[in-house]
Parts: structure tokens; C-alpha cells; sequence
């Protein structure tokens, strides 16, 4: 056994010459003659007998080659040089099949790696199968400040007096952390900007177990008592891309106007405990009031506003945490109640019975983004699955059909004595290096791809929750299966030519057909009209649904109009000066040449943003059980005019509001109708925030319902009052009304606001129809992309069935030329083939069209304003598949009417 | 080692082993030596001989030289290397109870 091991070793190494083989052979034929003329023959005859007896020399040879333990490299080779050599022959042939095997490969694994990292990736901290998200169910009467998230009996927004007392009270985790995101003035060697930003509690990092990468992160120490931790953590993109990568640890930036000490850089890869938070700095919770200084959230338990994630002791499990956990928050939960305004027994089971804390596995985190983003990407990835389904589908029919006018080349080389092993690896190659050819070019696009989305993805920050590295798993998957593809598609002639009668397959006309061929054929050819069916109506529903929302009417008037932020609390401004100087802006705007108008409110218009309450009419009595939340924004006087939502009765705001005179307020005919029937009727009455008397504020006017949330969704009711009139100061988004393209206007906004103080940032500067169609992200993804792949779709199913028509009419060229020899006319042979094209497309569409339908509900609520059925689109469809049909029909059918019959029929 | 489940070329192995433990000889000497002593009921074909001759070679149970052949003519010579005399033993004791079983088979029924 080892012997043999060893000789084959040493053969490996040393080799044999091939014409040792030739010489040893030879020597033999001419022994044999020799032999034969001894026995008395001539010396022509002795050397035909010794060869007859010998049989076939090069086959002996072969097989005395391959003998040789390490045989297969030098066959391989040879295959593969002749499988070059094949594809080369049938250049269109090949680059469409590699070309395609590309792109299966390169966007299969672009969004997948989207997809992954967005649902399925956990965390990069140390074990994050240890961590827990923790929510709660029952009633939070008070303020929340939510970046969303929330479902039903899932509250994911807690106060930080609740947060100590789990931390502090059990010891069940080990480790509870919280956090909030928001966004802070940074200065930094005299340059301004706003940044995302996230307050963060002292034990944050290393319950996740993040590592520094420049001096320390913060710890318990750094959350000690209220403003007494100004000490600041960059994260690595922040200080890579804006600090240059300096020594940075000791010095100071100013966050909001107030000195804080950088202690510390996180390390590269780590964002935060929310998937979708991209903090470029993180401060201790304690500086609360200077990173959010309009609020005073550390002492208010009616305060809804911190993420909470915890670390389970080893082996403890989510359910443990929660059975320990849920007796100390009902406690808690009572202790709280006897500070609620309503004491009412109903308001106690909704506030304390009825309240659960659920402890939930968190490896992924918690995230709202992830709940935003799963729906599109799921959609994308399954349009996807349809478009590589057909890119696999489409090699395979071209393989075949260009198998299938190879029988004679393969009969030939099995009468010239190929074995099926031969003939088999062959094909293997053939297969194999349009494999290898797909993947090369799939690899180098798929990063190029993967970074053009996540930019598209991004287009409007600098912040990408998405990073640009590929998933290698996923990427081997795709290339392993693809691999495995075209191999069994290349092997799958082997079958039909294995061991083939051989005189028939000679004697049989090149063009013979292959009755299976043919079907399958067929078969792919009706797939790929049924897939691009379905994605041409997937592009047309969502084309649709961006034209919709762009013509949705808002309430408003959107041209011309332009947005901007401007929060001089993030400047350093005290409280009691934030409301003056945003005062000072709106009337230093005002008077710019080419501004009609400026109004500004502390609660964006379609950008996806609530501020959302309950409001008290008085004289009205609720019915029992009513809960009726109402948009309450704070806006400036010259607001309403500005963006052109119309008066129903009543007035406008006026400058004689001001601060000191009767609070007033203007409410929508959404909300007049509610509470009073009718819109006139609004007028005079009083309405005031629930325990909130100093709200309270007379109804001046009535204004028309506008869009709000975002353009998709339908008006809320709402009550404007002024911001001038609030209890406290805000941060203010302001809209201007320019006469010529509100882009010209951006310059001067910027001086104008920089002349009041150059230390005022104005952030997020872009017209309103920017605003709108940012917030229209996903859906203007979904529709690029469906559209793509539409047009990518319908063009390899024209590919497709232009191959097997034009496989089908060269066979049947013989036919033809006997039927126009017959007296048949050009129009009555191109008509049967088109015909023919036709009714394959036909039976395609037949069974797609359903299938859309049924598919498209999946995408229903994505949609706007179209319906799953919309004939339009369907036609559109149809009819673009249908004059697809006619094209890949008439090409083919032309070439074979114009052959000249006679030649026709002399073929083979 | 198992034996070989394959007759004929277990055979053919068998009968090149047999031949060369006699004495080193050449490819066209081994399948004469083959015919004349099985009175030329073994009729060896060149197409599988040579095979066979490179296969047991890359088994390491044979080795082949040049040399000069009864006619001074360069021929390669095989012999049997010491890991052959030990399969052909192993091989020609798988032959006799293997004959000896379709004996007693033939015998009995």
C-alpha cells in the first residue's frame, strides 16, 4: 500500500515522458513484423497484420497515459483550451450567457448583503447573543420622544428615573444600558456643523463590550449627577473623516456652545445599540440639558425617551430576566401612579394591571429603521430572485439549443473514438468556464454595485447605516450555485448524446430536430415572458405610485418653497434667548429680495415627524372611551400665509400675537368638524393641552386640512398655536416662499442667518420637492430598481425566445422551402412564424397575468393610489411583451422566408 | 489489500506478474511468452496489455528499464520489484481459492 503510494510519488514528481510511450509501441509493431516475416510473409503484408493485430495504436497510447496517477490535469487543460476554443467560435453566444451569470451573481449579492446587514446581522459587540431589548406594554400618559419603533403592547421608549431602578434595583442583567438619539451643534476648531449624536449611559460601552481605539470610552464614572460629565466620545468615522485621525484625546469641542473634553474614539465598526443610530459623538445622559436643551428629562418620570438594552448573565435566558424583572416595574409602575393627574380605577388598570415589561432577544438590537427598510428590501430581493431565476433560465435554454445543433459534431467525435468520459468532461469544461467567466466579472462588479446603492441609499447625508463590505457568505453561495448551475446545464446534452446510435446521428441533417430540445425550449421561453411579466407590472404599479404621490395634493403649495433648520439651542443660545433671535431670523428673511414669504414651525411638514397630544375643548364633552389625538405644532405668525394652506373663517395670525396678548390658536377643518359640526362654528372657543391651563388658547381661525406626515398619509386633525406664545423655546424648521428657484435663494438665507451670528447653523437647507421626494426613498428604490430589472427582464426574454424561434425556423428551413416552392407566399410563411411566436407569448402571458396579480397583493402597501389590477399597467405589460413577441418572430421568420427554395431545399 | 473483484483484469495482472517472475522481458516477449505457454488459448491484446504494463508499473509492483532486446534493438524491459513478488503471492493465493471455490460449486451441483 505504501509502496504504491510512493511510486506514484515519484512518478508525480519525475513524470513520463510521452515518448517513451511511442518508442515502447513502436518497438512492439516492429517486433510483431518481424515476427510475421518470419513466419514467412512479405514485408508490406507482415507490417498490415502486426497493426491489424495491434488494434488502435493512438488508443493504447491515450490509455497508457492515462494509466498515470495525476492523469486528469493534462486532459483538463486540453478541455479547457478547447473549450475556449468552442466559446470563441459562438462569440454572441457566449458573452450573453457569461454577461448574465454576471449579473445573477453581482446583484444577488449587492442586495442580499443590504438585506443582511439590515435583518439579519447582529450587532458587532462582543456576544451579542447575551443581549436583551427591553419594552414594555400598558398605558404612558406624558411626553414620549420617539424615533418610532413602537407596536402594539410594545413601548420601546422608557424614562430615565424607570431606567436606575431597573439597574440599580436587580441584579438579574448584568449590565442594562440606555440611550437616546439626537442631534447637537458641534464646533470644532471654528467650524460649525450639526451632527448626529447619542446620550448615552456611562456603563454603554462596556456592557457591549466596544473597545477604544484612541484613549478610553466612557464609563460609570462619567454619569454621576446631572451636568457634571462634559466628556465626550468620537466615534471612528467622525474622527477619521473630520478630525483627520489626530491626537484628539484631551482637547475640547464645543457641543451646543458648552466646552466638552474628547476622553476617547470608539473602535472601527461600531454605531450603535440601535441599528440605524450613526452617532458621530456620544456624551453621558447626564449632560442631558445641553445636548437637548429645550427639556429637563433626568427627574421626569412621565418623560418616554430612552432605548433600553441589557446583557444577560450567562446562561440566563429572556424569560428569566422577565419573570425577575416584571415585579420591581410593576412596583415602580404603582409607585409612579400616585403622581397621575386622573386616579380613576380604569386609568390605574391601564397605568399598573394591565402594564408588562417584556425582555426580548436582542442580538440584532432594537430598531425602527430595520422595520422601515424590511418591507422595500424583502420586495427588491424577491423581484431580484425572479430576474437571477431567469438569468439561470436563459443560460440553460441557450446552452441547449446550442447543444442540440451539436449532434453531428458530437457523433463525429465519438466515431473518432471519444469515450462518453471524454466527451462528458468536455461539456464539464464548456460549462465551467462560462461559470468561471460569470463569476469573474459578477466579483469585480458587485462592490461597484453594492456602492452606487448604498450613495442612492444615503443620498442626502453623509450617513450610511449601510457599509460597503460585501457579505463573503453570501457572495461564496452565489458563486457556488452558480457554479453548480451552468455545470448541470452544461452537462444536461451529455444525456441526449450519450451513446448515440452513431451512423443514424451521421446521417441525420445538422439542423435535425430534437423533438425535447424543442420543448424545453419552449418552456424556458414561456418562463422568461411569464418572470418579465411580472416584473414589467411590478415597474408600471410603482411608477405609478411615485407619479401619484408626486400629483398627491398636499394641501399646500410645494413649489418654491424652502426648507431649512435652524436651532440656536445647539449654538450655545440660553433658553430664554432662543425664541428673540429666531424672531430676528424670520424677519431678516422676510425682507431678502426674491422671498414672498417665511413662516416656520417646530414640527417639519412632511418629513415624517409628529408632535402629537390630546387636546381640551372647552364646552365639549368627550364621548366615553374618546381618544382623539391632534397635530400640535408651534409656528411662527407669517407660517399658515407662507406655505398657502387657505383660511376657511376666521383670521390668520397676526404680529399683534405676540408673547405677552391673548394666546390664540388656529385649528384645521379636520379638527372644527370633530369638536364642532361645522367650520365657523370653531370660532371663539377655547382649547388648551389636557392639565396644561397655561396653554390655553381661543380659536381665531380655521384653516383647510393639509398633508402633514408624510404625502402618502391623509390629514390630521391639528391645532396650530404660536411659537412665540409657548411655554418654552424650540428649535424651529423654517419655510420660505421665493419668486425664483428657491436654490438661488439658499446664498442669501445663509448670510442672512450668518449676519444675525456666525455661530447660528442653518442644517438640512433643500427645496420642499427635494423634502418630498427624500421621504419617498423607498419607493423611488423600489421603482428604479423594478424598472431595471423590467427592462433587464424583458430584453433576456427576447433573447430567449429570439433563440428558440430561431432555432425552431432553421429547422424547419427545409419545410419552408418545399411549402414557397408549393406557391406559398413570404407574408403566409412570416405570418405562421410570428403567429407562432404569438401564441407562445400568449400562453405565457395567460398564465402570468393571474399570477401577477396574485404576487402584486404582497406589494400592496407599498402602493399609492394604484390598484393591483390596474388594467394601464397590465396593458402596458402585454402590450409590451406582445410586440416583443412580434420582434424576436419576425427577425428569424424573415431570414427563413428569404431563402431562395430551391437551396432550401438542398440543404443537407 | 482486496483482492481484485474484477476477473479479467485481475486475470491479466495475474498472468503479467506470473511472466516477469521468471525473468525481466519486454511488452511483445511478455504477450508471447503468454500465447506459447497457454498453448494459444491466451490470445493477450495489445490494447490492454500496454495499459496494464504502465498501471502495475505506477503500482510500483513492476519496473522498467531500457535495454537492448534479442534483436539490438531498444526495448523496454520490465521486472518485478519486491512489493510484486509479494502481490503476486497475495493474488496467485486469491486465484487458487477462488478456482477452488468454483470447483467445488462445479463438483457438487
Amino acid at each position: 500500500m505504501i509502496s504504491e503510494w510512493l511510486s506514484r510519488l515519484r512518478f508525480l514528481l519525475k513524470g513520463k515522458p510521452g515518448l517513451e510511450v511511442d518508442e515502447e509501441l513502436q518497438f512492439h509493431l516492429e517486433r510483431q513484423t518481424q515476427a510475421n516475416m518470419a513466419a514467412g510473409l512479405s514485408s508490406g503484408e507482415a507490417r498490415r497484420q502486426a497493426a491489424i493485430a495491434f488494434g488502435g495504436l493512438e488508443r493504447a497510447r491515450e490509455q497508457c497515459l492515462e494509466q498515470r496517477p495525476a492523469w486528469f490535469l493534462e486532459p483538463l487543460l486540453r478541455d479547457l483550451r478547447y473549450g475556449v476554443r468552442g466559446l470563441r467560435r459562438n462569440p454572441g453566444f457566449a458573452t450573453v450567457a457569461i454577461l448574465t451569470l454576471a449579473l445573477a451573481i453581482g446583484a444577488n449579492t449587492t442586495v442580499f448583503s443590504l438585506l443582511d446587514q439590515a435583518l439579519l446581522r447582529a450587532l458587532p459587540v462582543s456576544d451579542p447573543s447575551q443581549l436583551v431589548v427591553l419594552s414594555f406594554a400598558g398605558a404612558s400618559p406624558g411626553h414620549t420622544r420617539s424615533d418610532g419603533g413602537d407596536r402594539p403592547g410594545h413601548r420601546y421608549y422608557f424614562s430615565y428615573p424607570m431606567y436606575l431602578a431597573l439597574r440599580d434595583q436587580s441584579t438579574v442583567c448584568n449590565g442594562l444600558i440606555a440611550s437616546a438619539s439626537v442631534t447637537v451643534g458641534v464646533i470644532w476648531s471654528n467650524h460649525a456643523e450639526t451632527v448626529p449624536a447619542e446620550l448615552v449611559t456611562g456603563n454603554y460601552f462596556q456592557t457591549l463590550g466596544v473597545r477604544p481605539r484612541l484613549g478610553r470610552l466612557l464609563v460609570a464614572g462619567d454619569e454621576t449627577s446631572e451636568g457634571s460629565n462634559p466628556v465626550a466620545v468620537l466615534s471612528f468615522d467622525y474622527w477619521k473623516t473630520h478630525l483627520s485621525e489626530s491626537p484628539v484625546v484631551g482637547k475640547t469641542l464645543l457641543v451646543n456652545g458648552t466646552p466638552f473634553t474628547i476622553v476617547g474614539v470608539a473602535s472601527p465598526g461600531f454605531q450603535s445599540m440601535v441599528w440605524g443610530h450613526v452617532p458621530d459623538l456620544y456624551v453621558p445622559l447626564t449632560m442631558q440639558h445641553i445636548v437637548i436643551p429645550e427639556w429637563t428629562l433626568l427627574r421626569d418620570q412621565q418623560f418616554y425617551w430612552l432605548n433600553l438594552v441589557g446583557r444577560l448573565r450567562t446562561n440566563g435566558t429572556p424569560a428569566q430576566a422577565a419573570t425577575a424583572l416584571n415585579p420591581l416595574f410593576h412596583s415602580l409602575r404603582a409607585a409612579e401612579f400616585t403622581f397621575l393627574p386622573d386616579q380613576s380605577a380604569k386609568a390605574r388598570g391601564e397605568f399598573v394591571s394591565d402594564s408588562h415589561l417584556n425582555v426580548d432577544a436582542g442580538a440584532q438590537g432594537f430598531s425602527p429603521l430595520r422595520e422601515d427598510v424590511r418591507m422595500p428590501l424583502t420586495i427588491i430581493m424577491g423581484m431580484l430572485v425572479l430576474v437571477v431565476g431567469m438569468a439561470i433560465v436563459n443560460v440553460a435554454s441557450l446552452l441547449l439549443v446550442r447543444a442540440a445543433g451539436r449532434g453531428r459534431e458530437f457523433a463525429l467525435r465519438y466515431a473518432l473514438g471519444a469515450t462518453n468520459g471524454q466527451v462528458f468532461r468536455q461539456l464539464l469544461a464548456e460549462g465551467m468556464l462560462l461559470g468561471v467567466g460569470g463569476v469573474g466579472i459578477g466579483l469585480i462588479l458587485a462592490p461597484q454595485v453594492l456602492r452606487v446603492l448604498i450613495r442612492w441609499t444615503a443620498q442626502r447625508s453623509s450617513h450610511s447605516v449601510f457599509v460597503p463590505t460585501l457579505d463573503w457568505r453570501v457572495l461564496w453561495f452565489t458563486i457556488a450555485a452558480t457554479l453548480l448551475a451552468s455545470l448541470l446545464f452544461s452537462l444536461a446534452p451529455a444525456v441526449q448524446f450519450w451513446n448515440p446510435r452513431l451512423t443514424e446521428a451521421l446521417k441525420r441533417p445538422a439542423d435535425a430536430r430534437t423533438g425535447g430540445t424543442l420543448r424545453f425550449g419552449r418552456t424556458c421561453a414561456r418562463l422568461q415572458i411569464g418572470f418579465s411579466l411580472l416584473l414589467i407590472v411590478a415597474a408600471g404599479l410603482f411608477v405609478r405610485t411615485i407619479q401619484n404621490l408626486r400629483n398627491v395634493n398636499a394641501g399646500f403649495e410645494t413649489d418654491h418653497l424652502l426648507a431649512f433648520n435652524l436651532a440656536p439651542g445647539l449654538a450655545g443660545y440660553a433658553p430664554s434667548q432662543i425664541a428673540p433671535v429666531e424672531q430676528r431670523a424670520l424677519e431678516a428673511i422676510a425682507i431678502l429680495p426674491g422671498v414672498r414669504a417665511v413662516g416656520a414651525t417646530n414640527d417639519p411638514d412632511l418629513a415624517d415627524n409628529n408632535v402629537i397630544g390630546g387636546v381640551v375643548v372647552a364646552g365639549y364633552t368627550p364621548k366615553p372611551d374618546e381618544e382623539f389625538d391632534v397635530e400640535v405644532p408651534w409656528v411662527s405668525d407669517g407660517y399658515l400665509q407662507a406655505l398657502r394652506i387657505p383660511l376657511l373663517a376666521g383670521r390668520y395670525f397676526a404680529a399683534a400675537d405676540s408673547a405677552t396678548a391673548q394666546k390664540v390658536a388656529i385649528v384645521n377643518e379636520s379638527l372644527a368638524r370633530h369638536f364642532f359640526g361645522s367650520v365657523p362654528a370653531a370660532l371663539g372657543h377655547h382649547i388648551s393641552r389636557p392639565n396644561r391651563p397655561v396653554t390655553d388658547a381661543v380659536i381665531v381661525g380655521v384653516v383647510g386640512d393639509a398633508r402633514h406626515t408624510t404625502v402618502r398619509d391623509p390629514a390630521i386633525p391639528t391645532s396650530y398655536t404660536l411659537f412665540a406664545q409657548a411655554e418654552r423655546p424650540c428649535a424651529l424648521t423654517f419655510y420660505v416662499r421665493t419668486w425664483q428657484a428657491p436654490a438661488t435663494s439658499a446664498h442669501t438665507i445663509g448670510a442672512a442667518i450668518a449676519n444675525i451670528d456666525s455661530k447660528l447653523m442653518v442644517s438640512d437647507l433643500s427645496t420642499m420637492n427635494d423634502e418630498i421626494d427624500g421621504s419617498m426613498l423607498a419607493e423611488r428604490t423600489i421603482a428604479l430598481l423594478s424598472t431595471i430589472f423590467g427592462i433587464l427582464a424583458t430584453l433576456l426574454a427576447g433573447i430567449g425566445l429570439y433563440g428558440i424561434l430561431a432555432y425552431w425556423t432553421v429547422q424547419r428551413t427545409r419545410e419552408i422551402g418545399i411549402r414557397m416552392a408549393l406557391g406559398a407566399e413570404r407574408r403566409t410563411v412570416i405570418g405562421g412564424i410570428v403567429r407562432e411566436a404569438m401564441m407562445l407569448a400568449g400562453s405565457a402571458i395567460a398564465v402570468a397575468v393571474p399570477l401577477a396579480m396574485l404576487a402584486s397583493q404582497a406589494l400592496r402597501s407599498q402602493l399609492y393610489g394604484v390598484s393591483t389590477s390596474d388594467a394601464g399597467v397590465y396593458g402596458t405589460g402585454i402590450m409590451i411583451i406582445g410586440l416583443l413577441a412580434v420582434l424576436a418572430g419576425y427577425i428569424p421568420a424573415r431570414r427563413a422566408a428569404a431563402v431562395d427554395p430551391a437551396h432550401a431545399l438542398r440543404t443537407d | 489489500m482486496p483482492p481484485s473483484t474484477d476477473l479479467l483484469q485481475g486475470t491479466l495482472d495475474l498472468l503479467i506478474l506470473k511472466t516477469l517472475a521468471l525473468e525481466p522481458a519486454h511488452g511483445w516477449g511478455i504477450a508471447q511468452r503468454i500465447q506459447q505457454v497457454s498453448n494459444h488459448i491466451l490470445q493477450i491484446g495489445q490494447g490492454s496489455l500496454y495499459p496494464a504494463l504502465h498501471r502495475l508499473e505506477y503500482k510500483g509492483w513492476i519496473q522498467a528499464e531500457w535495454g537492448a532486446s534479442e534483436n539490438n534493438r531498444r526495448a523496454r524491459f520490465y521486472s518485478l520489484t519486491r512489493a510484486g513478488k509479494k502481490q503476486l503471492s497475495t493474488e496467485l493465493a486469491n486465484w487458487d481459492r477462488l478456482t477452488g471455490a468454483i470447483d467445488l460449486v462445479l463438483e457438487r451441483v
